[in-house]
Formats: C-alpha cells, structure tokens, sequence
C-alpha cells in the first residue's frame, strides 16, 4: 500500500535553524510520497545553532537519512565524543567523565557498583572511571569506533562533536537536494481556519502565502506559531535549572592532539563549555542571570578560554522550560519553540531528533491530525523533558560548592518530588529508579552521582559476602583488560588522520 | 563511606507450593549465610500461578540463574516445550492466530513482519506472509533444544517450559532441602506487629511463635501474611477482566505438543495444555453459565471449578513483609501470565533485596514496579477481550493502555512501550495479530522499496527453512533425550 495515490501532505516548517532543516530533511527523506516539504526562512534572522557536543542516538538520525558518515563529519568539522568530563561540579579540584558506556557488569545479579563500593570501603579500587572503557579512552585520547560483539570493546558508544553552525547548512543543502522547497521571507502574518482553529497559511512580508496542512514550528524561542499564534502555555523551569544565557566564544587549538569528550567545567554562575572540532575548540559560559551579568560572563569566558579567541563573545538568551503541549492544532514544535533544557548533557538534538522521530511514526493520515496522535505525541515528549530535566538538575543539586549565590541556590533549592525520591533512594540503600524508556539510564545516574560526591549510605549486603581477595582480582583483571584495550587503539587524531575522508581541509 | 548493609539473617517463606519453593531457593542462593524457613499451608486450587504448569520463557531465564536444570525438568517432571498458543475464533468464527515468543534478531526482518504481521480476521484458508520461526517449526512438529556452546539455526528460538506441578515440585525440594532450607509442616496462625508496622513473629499453631527479618508471602490469594499488614488494600479488576469461574476438567490422555490451543466459545475460553502428563483443560467463563453448558464445552463435567474475583493488591510490599504471586493479584489462568508474574516479581526482589533494615524507598521503588508488572499483566489481558468477538462475549471494559495499544496498532502500526510488560513489544504485536486486529501501515514503511521488503521475506524463509531441516521431529528428539538421560542415570 503506497499513499502516492492521495495527494502529498503539505509540510510547512517554519525556521531554518538547526531543527528546522532536521525536520523538513528528516520528513522529505523518510516520508518522499506522503509530503512534499516547504521550508520558510529568513537570511535576517540568526540561529542559534544549538548543540555542537551531541549524543549517540545522532548516529541513528544520520544513518537513517542514508547520510555518510564520512561526508557529515567532513562537512561539520567534527571529531568523534565518548563522553563528558564534568569537572569542579561536586567540588572545586574534582571531576569524573560521564561515558557513553557503562562501569564493569553485574555480578550474581548484584550491580557492579555495589562490588565496587564495597571495595572502596576496603580500601582496595580505583575510582569508578577505571572499570570503563569509554573513560579510560577518553582519558587517554584515544579512539576507535567500538566492536558488535558482546566483548569489552563493545560497551562504549560514541557521539559526535561538530560545528552547530554548519549542521544546519549542511542538512539545507542535503535536503534541497532531496526536494524540500527553501522559501526566504519573513512571516508578518498566520492564516486560521476559523471553525477548527488550524493554521491553513503563512504570509510573508512580500505578500507571499505559503498554505499548508500541518506546521513544523522551528522558529526558536520566538515560536512564531505555537507559542505567539496559539498561545500555548509555557512551564518555566528557571527555579530548577537557573542558567538562561551562554556567552559563546570560539578559540583556535592545538591540534596536536584532540581530545574524544567535552569538557564541562562549573563555574561561579553556571559553567562552561570546551568542544574540540577538527580546526578550533568550541568554547562557552553558560550562566544564570540572576547571579552574572552579560558583560561580566563575556570577561569571564575571555579569560578562561585556552587558544586565540576567533570573535568577540557572541551571547546567547535562553529560558529553560517547554510548552505543555508541543503539538497543538496542526502545529508541531520542535527544538526551542516546543522547549529547552540547557546544554549541560548534550540533549538539545536528541530532542529535537525525538519530536521528528515521534512525529513521523505519528503523522497525519491525509493531513488530517488525529487527536489520538496528538495527545500520544505530547505524552511522549513529556515523558522525555521529565526525565532529562531531572537528570539535568541532579548535576547543580549534587554539590558542596558554597563558593558562590549560585551554588548556594542550586545547592539548597526545592526539587521536583520525583528526583527527591530518586536521590533519597540513591542515598539509602545505592539503588536506581530504573526505566528502560527514554534518556539516561543506571550507568549515567551512577556516573553523575559518584562522580559528584553523592555516594550512598548503605550499599547491597550481598557485596560484602564474597571473598574480597577475589573480588579484588577481578577488579583488578577488568582494570588490566580495559588498560590493555585502550593500549591498542589508535589516538583520537591518529584515527581521524587515518581516515582522511572524514577531515575537512585546513580552515 | 559507603557501608555494607546488614544482610537478612532469617526469612520466612510462607506457602510451600512451586512458588514458595522457588522463592526460598532464591533467597537462600542470594544470601547463603541467611536462615531460609518455608512453612507449609495448604494451596487452595484457586491459586493460579501456584498451580500453573507452565509460564514463559523468562522462568527458563530465572531457572538458569537458579540452578533449576530444564534436563531435569525434561526428565523427571514431564517436561516439554510451548513454541506458540494458538487462538481459535478470537476475531470471528473459524479465525486462526498464532502468536510465539521473542522478537526476530534483524531489524529488516521485524520491520516486514510489521508490515504483513497479522492482516485481519485470518480464517484457515489465508496464510500469513511471514511466519514466524517458531510457528514454521510448530506446525512441521520439529524441535530440539540447541547446544549452547555453539550458535545454531534454532539458537534464536525462544519457548516456554511445560510441567508436571507436583514433580515439579518436588524438584524443587529436593534442591531446597540440598541447600538447607529449613521446611515446617504447619498452619499460619496469629501474627504479631512490632511497634513500627513490621511483623515481628507468626504463630504455628502447636509449634510455636517463628520470628524473622522479612516475611515472603507465597500463600495464595487470600495472602495470608500481607492482608494482615497494616494499609493493605486491594484495587477492584472486574470492569477489565471478565472472567468469573475456572473449571478445569480431568486430565485427558498424555499429548507432546509443541504448540497450546484457546478457543473462544460462547461459554468463555477453552485453552488446552498438552503434557506428557496429560492434556489439560481449563474453562473460564464470566458470570451465568451453567453447568449444563460448562460440561459441554469441556467436553465433560469439571473435576475442579473455582470462582474469581479478579484484583491486585495496592502494594505487594507492606512493612517487612513481601508478597508474590497469587498473593498479588488475582486473575485467570491465561497465556502462562499467573506464574510468570510470580516468577518476575521473585526476579525482582532478588535484584532489589533489601538488607536487615529495609529502607521506605527501596519498597516504594519495588511497589512501584511489582505495580507496573501487575497492571502489564491486567492490560495483556484485556487486551484478550478487546478482540473483535471476544468483545461481544465477554463485554468487558478495555483499559487506557489497551485502548491506546489498539487504536496505535490498527491505525498508525505501532506499539506504544510499556515498563515491566509481560511480553516484548514485538510479541504483543503477534497476540493483537492473533486477537484478529490488522496493523496499520507506518507512515514510513509505506514508502518502504518492495524489493527490499522482498529480500528481507527471502531472509526470513530461508532461516525457517535452515531452522526446520536442523530441527528433528520432536516426539523423536524427546524419545532420544529421555532414552539417553535413562541411560546416563541407570
């Protein structure tokens, strides 16, 4: 059954910012006889090019558009990610990488960091990062892409690093190539049906009408269609996540080396960012306003930024939080019309990569939106910001930082109920809340939680009734097995050098 | 520092039936230093996972783990294996579904099975356009349970274990009393409470007052133990599940089978268990049939009915006492679900054991799941009763998730997720298949290339065809299997 038949669902997105052209990309590639796509955008207005550290789900996005891999990271200059090296977040002079991988394996159906703290109580492990191998690559700036079998070389991931500003331009260009129509104009006004309240057209400052059956609003925090035209409420979440504003500076780097994970490092009012791409190092302070101002955050990055600066501090303003329903009427936002978490765990393009995902299994037969789908699509993504945004605040409220009014607020702040118990849970007796949907699962909670400090009470009993000189051993064995996995790859940049068809030519 | 907890040293069993058993296996595996005590009480038959002579695959899992060995089961309690239940007349009269377990390894291959998985009221006259493995190797009678030291074409197949429930039992036993669990003969009489909502001790009538750290509640559906707790409660099912009485006949002649049958008849549903023991039937049936019409679509009186009143409980964990199974929830014997219920909540408190002093959030976490399971079970259920003609006897009540379920799968062709979920997603697709329900087509398969759907149903028949040719005729592999354990132990 093909629906070539019927006549193609006109796709509107409206924005061509980094979501817009995933979206109108993602929508001609996967659905080419269901819609024809049509994306308005205008020259005169800025992206904010979110998201140059990435999560691994971005390698499905890329894979399913039939895009090579090769090309896209020529294209976005970009450098392979194992993971986050969060550092002062617990406390000043400390800092743990959160990999995309996992620490050790479950042993007698006991979680693997329950052995480990037991032998840290005796005084007889390393930290949590040697028994993963992500970390231990990641620290020792090597890469190679991990096996498919069930073998240690198979328990990491990897993501990439690229240039925000060139993603976008390069899924234009992969998408105009697959026939999505690029209009440039500025919207003065949206059309309605009067009875059903849809939106039926755009109108343009040169009198164009641009008419359509469903909306993809990219157009950023402005949310020209779901947040001005429809009114869509918008829950704030600044009480729990207060930085609002990045202070965006790139620098040039050494490329002697690149390192295969971003750097986070905490900072009095927030924290900054370190991104190696292949030609400069992405570089950034995101903070809260309440507690710097602008110029002071600009100053700031200046100063702790490593390498010649290539630009004045570019800031950015943002407001943490997401609409109660990204799609209403025949309106889908996604990216930051529909939300925003803060960059701090790289989830901006996964989110936006879930909404085009969801819609796309959810779209419209005919054009014609099914309630059903709808309240099945905004269950969805709720379920997602839920769990990210707590995810995301764990890392302020894990802390004994008293240096600054800040830490002292994100330190001291109500949580939402559902991290409090996750937290209390964590503290008790080690255990996680576990779901199997969604983002963030054991190994990232454990990872942030340790990594910052947050350790448990009381851990499994069952951990303290082995023999502790055997499970020593195999500590120790998994420790060498890792040290000797990582001894025989290749360095990140050696790896990148050796396939030269994913490097971009000398900026 | 992170200190050590200090682990359980006594823990009460209560229910010596196969789940109770299991549960102090469990248990005593988990914390070999521990005192493991089950005491016996008397299994009423409307016990549904206690009597339950099958479950799912994932009980083969929790054996594994547990050192209960399938050989053994194979060899001294009737063991034999379930590939796929077949449903007859679900959808419509003279309808046909199968549905088996697990999910295909190539993602290609579960996209075309999405694609023309279930397709309608099938009657006997259409076929399906992509098998499954399981049901290729059902209907040609052929299977064998493969080496595991080395990847085979039936390496992929995922299957259920039959029973004798009371030489199951007594496997069970046996490898309890191996392990030193302590077994009392003996009624649960009066409980006492400590001060802070635990129960402190339970009185044996003529031996005595036991007490323990933690209390398992294997008793049946009157939960001897938790309804006595504190806060018990129960959630009323009846809206969603209909049935009302479950009769089962006399055990018929010994049947090897690798395939189930339920039959949806006018008086409720029939399903039919072969064993080596026996086929086994079971009619359950809602309210208002009578016993004339009960015997005739049992095809005899019932030696055994049992009335039901389908809930669950609020909270399967209450102060220090845990419950499991029957204890849980109550509902018909459907699908294996009772006793894989049990045996997934055992799977539970095992990975969440508690030390000595349990904490209020590890329970709140293993309600919150055992909760989530219960209710998994509730909607694969309903599901059963949402099915075309199902729905016009049964008139039950479908709940949200199965609503959403359904309305997903026929419109849009997909599967919403659901936590702790009996069954896989791709497995719940072949049950809505078998339920007569037809996918709709994704959005993005309909632009799908037809050769390459092609190519991936090639796959998938040429896979059937490797796994039939390696897989001997099963009542043959069986007579070798059994012919061989003879020898080894004679």
């Amino acid at each position: 059954m093909t629906m070539g038949a019927s006549k193609p669902v006109r796709v509107v997105v409206l924005g061509g910012g980094t979501a817009g052209w995933m979206s109108a990309a993602g929508v001609a590639k996967l659905l080419p006889s269901t819609a024809s796509v049509t994306l308005v955008e205008s020259e005169d207005i800025g992206i904010v090019g979110v998201g140059e550290a990435t999560l691994p789900h971005i390698r499905g996005y890329v894979e399913r558009l039939g895009i090579d891999e090769a090309a896209f990271m020529k294209a976005t200059h970009a450098t392979y990610k194992l993971g986050i090296d969060f550092r002062d977040f617990g406390r000043i002079g400390e800092s743990y990488i959160h990999p995309f991988g996992s620490f050790g394996e479950e042993v007698a159906g006991v979680g693997f960091h329950h052995w480990w703290l037991e032998q840290r109580r005796r005084g007889m492990a390393g930290d949590l990062g040697d028994y993963s191998l992500a970390v231990a690559a990641a620290r020792a700036n090597r890469f190679t892409p991990p096996a498919q079998d069930m073998s240690l070389a198979s328990t990491y991931g990897y993501a990439y690093q690229f240039d925000a500003t060139l993603f976008g331009p390069f899924m234009r260009e992969f998408g105009v190539a697959i026939g999505v129509t690029r209009i440039e104009g500025l919207v003065t006004s949206v059309e309605r049906d009067a009875e059903s309240g849809n939106v039926t057209a755009l109108i343009l400052k040169d009198g164009q009408r641009v008419e359509g059956d469903l909306f993809i609003d990219c157009s950023g925090f402005r949310s020209i269609l779901l947040g001005q035209e429809l009114e869509e409420d918008w829950q704030d979440w600044t009480h729990w996540l207060p930085c609002d504003r990045a202070a965006a500076m790139p620098c040039t780097h050494e490329t002697t080396d690149i390192r295969p994970y971003t750097v986070a490092t905490a900072m009095p009012a927030g924290w900054r960012w370190q991104i190696p791409l292949q030609h400069r190092m992405g570089n950034g302070y995101v903070f809260s306003s309440a507690f710097c101002d602008e110029d002071h955050a600009c100053e700031t990055i200046r100063n702790a930024a490593e390498g010649e600066p290539l630009g004045d501090p570019r800031v950015l303003r943002f407001r943490p939080g997401r609409r109660t329903r990204s799609w209403s009427h025949n309106v889908v936002g996604v990216g930051l019309s529909s939300g925003f978490l803060e960059p701090l765990e790289s989830t901006s393009i996964y989110l936006a990569q879930m909404a085009i995902t969801y819609l796309i299994e959810l779209f419209p037969d005919n054009g014609i939106v099914d309630p059903r789908d709808r309240d099945e699509f905004n269950r969805l993504v709720d379920m997602e910001y839920d769990r990210v945004r707590d995810f995301l605040i764990l890392h302020y409220n894990a802390t004994t930082r008293d240096d600054s009014e800040f830490w002292n607020h994100v330190r001291t702040m109500k949580l939402p109920d559902s991290l409090e118990d996750k937290m209390e849970l964590w503290r008790r007796a080690g255990r996680i809340e576990k779901y199997s949907d969604g983002l963030f699962y054991d190994a990232s909670w454990i990872a942030v939680y340790i990594g910052q400090g947050i350790m448990p009470e009381r851990h499994d009993a069952r951990a303290s009734l082995g023999d502790p000189a055997r499970i020593g051993a195999a500590l120790d064995g998994l420790k060498r097995a890792i040290a000797n996995e990582v001894s025989g790859m290749p360095g990140h940049l050696d790896y990148l050098k050796g396939n030269i068809s994913r490097l971009a030519e000398a900026a | 520092m992170s200190e050590a907890r200090e682990p359980l040293r006594r823990i009460v069993v209560a229910g010596s039936g196969q789940i109770g058993a299991l549960a102090a296996i469990a248990l005593k595996r988990a914390l070999p230093g521990c005192e493991v005590i089950v005491i016996g009480t008397q299994q009423s038959p409307g016990a549904f996972a206690d009597n339950a002579n099958t479950a799912l695959p994932f009980t083969n899992k929790l054996h594994d783990r547990l050192g209960i060995s399938e050989a053994q089961i194979v060899g001294q309690a009737g063991g034999s294996h379930r590939l796929v239940t077949r449903y007859f007349g679900w959808s419509g009269q003279g309808s046909h579904g199968a549905a088996s377990y697990g999910a295909p390894s190539d993602p290609g291959l579960q996209t075309a099975f999405t694609r023309d998985w279930g397709g309608g009221s099938k009657n006997a006259t259409t076929t399906r356009p992509i098998q499954t493995m399981a049901e290729a190797l059902a209907d040609a009678g052929r299977f064998a349970i493969p080496p595991d030291d080395r990847e085979t074409p039936l390496s992929q197949i995922d299957y259920a274990l039959r029973w004798n429930v009371p030489a199951y039992r007594q496997i069970l036993i046996g490898t309890a009393q191996r392990l030193g669990i302590v077994h009392v003969d003996g009624a649960i009489g009066a409980i006492r409470l400590d001060g802070e909502g635990n129960l402190a001790g339970l009185t044996i009538p003529g031996q005595g007052e036991i007490e323990a750290d933690m209390f398992v509640d294997c008793g049946g559906p009157a939960a001897p133990l938790l309804s006595q707790m504190p806060g018990f409660g129960r959630k009323d099912w009846s809206a969603y599940l209909p049935v009302r009485r479950v009769h089962y006949a006399q055990p018929g002649d010994a049947m090897l089978a690798l395939e189930d049958r339920v039959t949806l008849l006018s008086e409720g549903w029939l399903s039919e268990h072969a064993g080596r023991d026996g086929l086994q039937s079971t009619l359950a049936c809602p309210d208002a049939v009578d016993n004339i019409a009960v015997a005739r679509a049992l095809g005899s009186p019932p030696a055994i009915s049992v009335d039901l009143a389908p809930a669950r409980c609020r909270e399967a964990w209450i102060g220090n006492v845990v419950a499991l199974g029957d204890a849980t929830a109550q509902f018909e014997p459907l699908a294996g679900l009772p006793l894989d219920l049990a045996h997934r909540q055992l799977a539970l408190l095992i990975e969440t054991l508690p030390g000595r002093h349990i904490e209020p959030l590890e329970r709140a976490e293993f309600n919150r799941r055992a909760a989530l399971m219960m209710d998994g079970v509730r909607d694969a259920l309903a599901l059963h009763y949402a099915a075309p003609h199902a729905a016009k006897i049964f008139r039950a009540e479908a709940t949200d998730h199965v609503v959403r379920t359904v309305d997903q799968f026929t419109r849009r062709g997909r599967m919403p997720f659901q936590e702790e979920a009996p069954f896989l997603t791709f497995e719940t697709m072949g049950l809505l298949g078998a339920m007569g329900f037809a996918p709709g087509t994704p959005p993005q398969f309909s632009e799908m290339d037809p050769r390459q759907i092609e190519a991936t149903r090639r796959t998938a028949a040429t896979k059937a065809q490797a796994a039939l040719e390696f897989a001997p005729p099963y009542p043959q592999w069986m007579a070798s299997t059994l012919e061989s354990m003879k020898a080894q132990t004679g």
